[in-house]
């Protein structure tokens, strides 16, 4: 039972912003107003909703693995269409039964961990330089892209499930639970509460002693490892985790949509976690998952309008951020407002 | 008589591979070398080369000139973006990398909403030449020749011009070689134009073998990265050539049996391994060969 | 008879043709504060890494505490009880003072488990800091940042540090200061080799001196036997 003052004291750890009750009062009722949002709201409407809420696990991935770790990977969506793919395969095959969805789940979960396992392992432990990592995910995905884009004949197949090439996969099942179909409204709160489930749950891994350590890695890999740490086993451990919460947003995509395409995990798809974790701000789980849901909501309005714009506007914002808000414009915010005597007074915060 | 022929047409598969990978990396290594940093527009700048060449040349520029042009216009373009943007990053490798992604998506997005999806093509210049069974390109076998003279200009310059020893020295010790009277400001302007010039010449020199479209630069992202990855940042010359040379010897064998794309895998796996066992690339090997030998002379 | 803490056989390193160690053995008995002084270019540094694991021996051994560490990496042994601090301070700036606490609180030892939380606080509460300062650390005068990276060390509970020129950059009222807390830490087990420029400083805490010229064991002894020797005096003043 004292495990929980103790899990409480780390939720509200100082490695993300906002800690005072005044900010958990607010963080409430935000989580109270998402839940009973869709009252108002149409089925369609709720499930738009969802999809700029699937994307945050990617974005949170990310956001751990360079804020809080300091290693940069381009290459995280390869591990959204790993996952997408391999549920769409065996949920595919497993049509009918109804632990096929928690089957394809798994499978695309055990795989992203899997083979970032084993990237993770010649890029750590052969102690390369900074630049290394972004570039050879880069050239990973990049290479996913171009193998599934050449799977479009017949023979291209897992059991009875095409892979389909270029035009990517589709009548990929739904998720289930027993033999419920979660879609609609109730995909909505599927993906709500794990995202909720997910954020908090990093919360707490920043804030643990764990999370310590990550950031002094970040800070000095050498002096990290001069104080006794194995760095190269954490460091894989962020990658690995960083890729299995990519695969989740991954498999809540295809669960979503039910089809995905070789161009989710292309150059263009890859820049977007990027962008949404660079223009919220790296060091700050919060800021990652807000800038997420407003860039995914202002891409999808965009597109309505005219989409060819909209990745310009992607790059324009990209650039912006980095040379005028370079740790984030949440966090600038949220440096900024405290001392104009909004939001009440905060004492020294920590970088 | 047959076999000579194999012979010949083994070694050529070889080279233009090995002219491929280095014409698409040379541009990244030169920057690389001196700032430390990888640019990522380096595709789109590839693709402004291209885009450069088919507009002289559908003009009646002779392809040559265009490719010169190219050179050019994409290393003025570079020089622009290194004073507006990169140089605000030196020191923050990770952010010149997500900038020069942004600047990426400007570009090859800007060059659709511009120019549409597709620029007319420029045919292949030169015929073939038949040796045995085997037909050669032209084309290609000037291609290897000018990576030849390339690297022996490149050479020339870092070794025997003034503005490349001060490049060097900048390489190797901003601090002192500022200390020194080295306008280092000016260096790192030039390089970076440089790179860029020779992304634009590499672009503008296989325009003619590919599809002129915005976002025709991704096909030599991938083959540049890893080449850049295996050189390392040490030697620019020698990281570019031993790398092209390395990785030429295991994408052609494989790339022969098994096809293209596996052939560009394997290069992502041989690069794994590489790195694991010279984490700072050949350059970095090769150059303690060099210091070694200098020392001794 | 007890093992003593380090010692070095035959240590030898060469770096394209130069030598920068050769034939250096040392041995550091438990509980000893020694200092090893040279004048500059003599090698100092190179032991100081060779020590560590930094750099491995081209000829020679390392043994601590008993154990041949030759082929092991600087990290394992940290782990195997040694603290080692750099001449260029590698506190973790930007965090703040109480987040470098908490990066050293999961140290994982080989051999025992230790409480690092109160070794840290006692370390930094001797030192002057207070530990749950939110400051950032770059923003601490000079001395005290490198009191904190060596507060970061001691918490690690090693049985013995290395300080690569700790007084560096520090006024004489600083340093008397830093002499003292490792005069203090000494007398309660902890051995310390300490690589310095500072005379004085030498003066003040050493209890035994091993003189490095280039690249070789010169002299060593106490104190007063360093102080009067001849040739010391002569290496410095550059006659040798």
């Amino acid at each position: 039972m004292a495990r929980v003052p103790h899990i409480l004291k780390l939720l509200s750890g100082p490695e993300d912003i906002g800690r005072s009750r005044w900010f958990w009062a607010v963080f409430i009722a935000a989580c109270v107003f998402m839940l009973v949002y869709p009252r108002w709201l149409s089925e369609f409407q709720a499930t738009n909703l969802a999809y700029y809420l699937l994307n945050v696990p990617i974005a949170l991935g990310l956001g751990l693995l360079w804020g809080y770790c300091g290693v940069l990977s381009f290459g995280q969506v390869a591990y959204f269409g790993i996952a997408g793919y391999t549920y769409g395969i065996v949920a595919g095959n497993m049509v009918g039964d109804d632990f096929g969805p928690i089957a394809g789940s798994l499978c695309g979960i055990a795989l992203c961990a899997v083979v970032a396992a084993i990237f993770g392992y010649f890029v750590f432990y052969g102690r390369v330089q900074n630049w290394i990592v972004p570039i050879l995910t880069l050239v990973l995905t990049l290479l996913l892209e171009t193998f599934l884009g050449q799977t479009a004949g017949y023979q291209w197949r897992v059991g009875s499930v095409q892979l389909g090439g270029y035009n990517g996969m589709t009548g990929i099942p739904g998720f289930q639970l027993g033999s419920h179909v979660v879609m609609g409204y109730d995909f909505y709160y599927y993906v709500l509460i794990a995202v909720l489930a997910i954020y908090l749950g990093l919360r707490l891994l920043v804030n643990s002693r764990h999370g310590k350590v990550l950031l002094a890695i970040r800070e000095d890999p050498i002096r990290t490892e001069l104080l006794g740490y194995d760095i190269r086993a954490r460091q894989l451990v962020a990658f690995v985790l960083a890729a299995v919460l990519a695969g989740i947003s991954g498999l809540f995509y295809v669960q979503w949509g039910n089809y995905i395409t070789p161009s989710q995990v292309g150059l263009l798809q890859a820049s977007l976690p990027v962008v949404w974790v660079a223009v919220g701000g790296r060091e700050s789980l919060l800021a990652v998952l807000m800038s997420t849901v407003a860039l995914n909501w202002l891409n999808y309005t965009l597109s309505s309008e005219g989409y060819q714009y909209a990745l310009i506007i992607t790059g324009a914002l990209l650039v912006v951020v980095m040379l005028f808000f370079p740790s984030g414009i949440v966090i600038a915010l949220a440096r900024e407002l405290p001392k104009r005597g909004l939001f009440g007074r905060r004492k020294g915060h920590a970088a | 008589m047959d076999s000579f022929a194999t012979i010949v047409s083994v070694i050529y598969q070889f080279a233009t591979n090995g002219a491929f990978l280095l014409l698409s990396a040379v541009g990244l290594i030169v920057i690389l070398g001196m700032m430390n940093i990888i640019n990522l527009a380096h595709g789109e700048l590839m693709m402004m080369g291209a885009y450069t060449a088919s507009i002289a040349w559908h003009r009646n520029v002779p392809f040559w000139l265009c490719v010169i042009l190219a050179f050019f216009v994409v290393g003025i373009f570079g020089a622009v973006l290194e004073r507006a943007i990169v140089r605000r990053f030196y020191g923050r490798e990770l952010g010149a990398l997500v900038v020069t992604w942004g600047i990426s998506l400007i570009l090859s997005q800007g060059a659709l909403a511009v120019f549409g999806p597709f620029l007319p093509a420029i045919p292949i210049p030169g015929g073939s030449v038949a040796v045995g069974q085997y037909s050669f390109s032209v084309y290609w076998l000037s291609i290897i020749a000018l990576c030849g003279v390339l690297i022996a200009g490149l050479w020339a310059l870092y070794n025997h011009t003034t503005i490349g020893l001060q490049a060097r020295a900048a390489m190797q010790n901003p601090a002192m070689a500022k200390a020194l009277g080295v306008n280092t400001d000016r260096i790192y302007m030039l390089t970076f134009s440089l790179g860029a010039g020779l992304a634009g010449l590499s672009g503008a020199l296989f325009a003619p073998t590919v599809s002129i479209a915005p976002f025709m630069g991704q096909q030599f992202v991938a083959p540049a990265f890893i080449t850049v990855v295996v050189g390392g940042a040490a030697n620019v010359i020698t990281g570019a050539v031993g790398s092209s040379v390395l990785l030429s010897l295991v994408k052609t064998p494989i790339g022969f049996v098994f096809g293209a794309f596996v052939g560009t895998v394997a290069l992502l796996f041989a690069a794994l391994i590489i790195i694991r066992l010279m984490p700072d690339g050949i350059s970095a090997v090769l150059q303690r060969q060099i210091d070694r030998r200098n020392r001794f002379a | 008879m007890s093992e003593p803490i380090l010692r070095t056989e035959g240590l030898g390193k060469r770096f394209d043709g130069v030598v920068a160690a050769s034939d250096v053995s040392i041995t550091i008995p438990r509980g000893e504060l020694r200092c090893i002084i040279g004048p500059n270019g003599a090698g100092k540094s190179t032991l100081f890494s060779l020590l560590c694991g930094i750099y491995r021996p081209d000829a020679g051994r390392v043994f601590l505490k008993g154990e041949d560490v030759t082929r092991l990496p600087a990290f394992r042994r940290v782990r195997r009880g040694l603290g080692l601090t750099f001449q260029t301070n590698r506190a973790f700036h930007r965090l703040s003072v109480r987040q470098n606490l908490s990066a050293v609180l999961q140290i994982a030892r080989a051999d025992r488990p230790i409480d690092a939380e109160e070794r840290y606080r006692f370390a930094l509460e001797r030192f002057g800091l207070d530990p749950d300062s939110e400051m950032p650390a770059k923003e601490l005068p000079h001395h005290q940042l490198q009191w904190l990276e060596i507060a970061m060390v001691l918490a690690a509970g090693p049985d013995i540090v290395l300080l690569d020129e700790p007084t560096a950059g520090m006024s004489t009222d600083e340093t008397l200061q830093t002499g003292a807390v490792l005069k203090r830490l000494n007398a309660g087990g902890l051995t310390i080799v300490v690589v310095e420029h500072d005379v004085a400083f030498v003066r003040d805490v050493a209890q035994r001196i091993t003189v490095v010229h280039q690249g070789r064991v010169f002299a060593e002894g106490s104190v007063a036997e360093i102080t009067e020797h001849a040739d010391v005096r002569r290496i410095y003043l550059g006659k040798a």
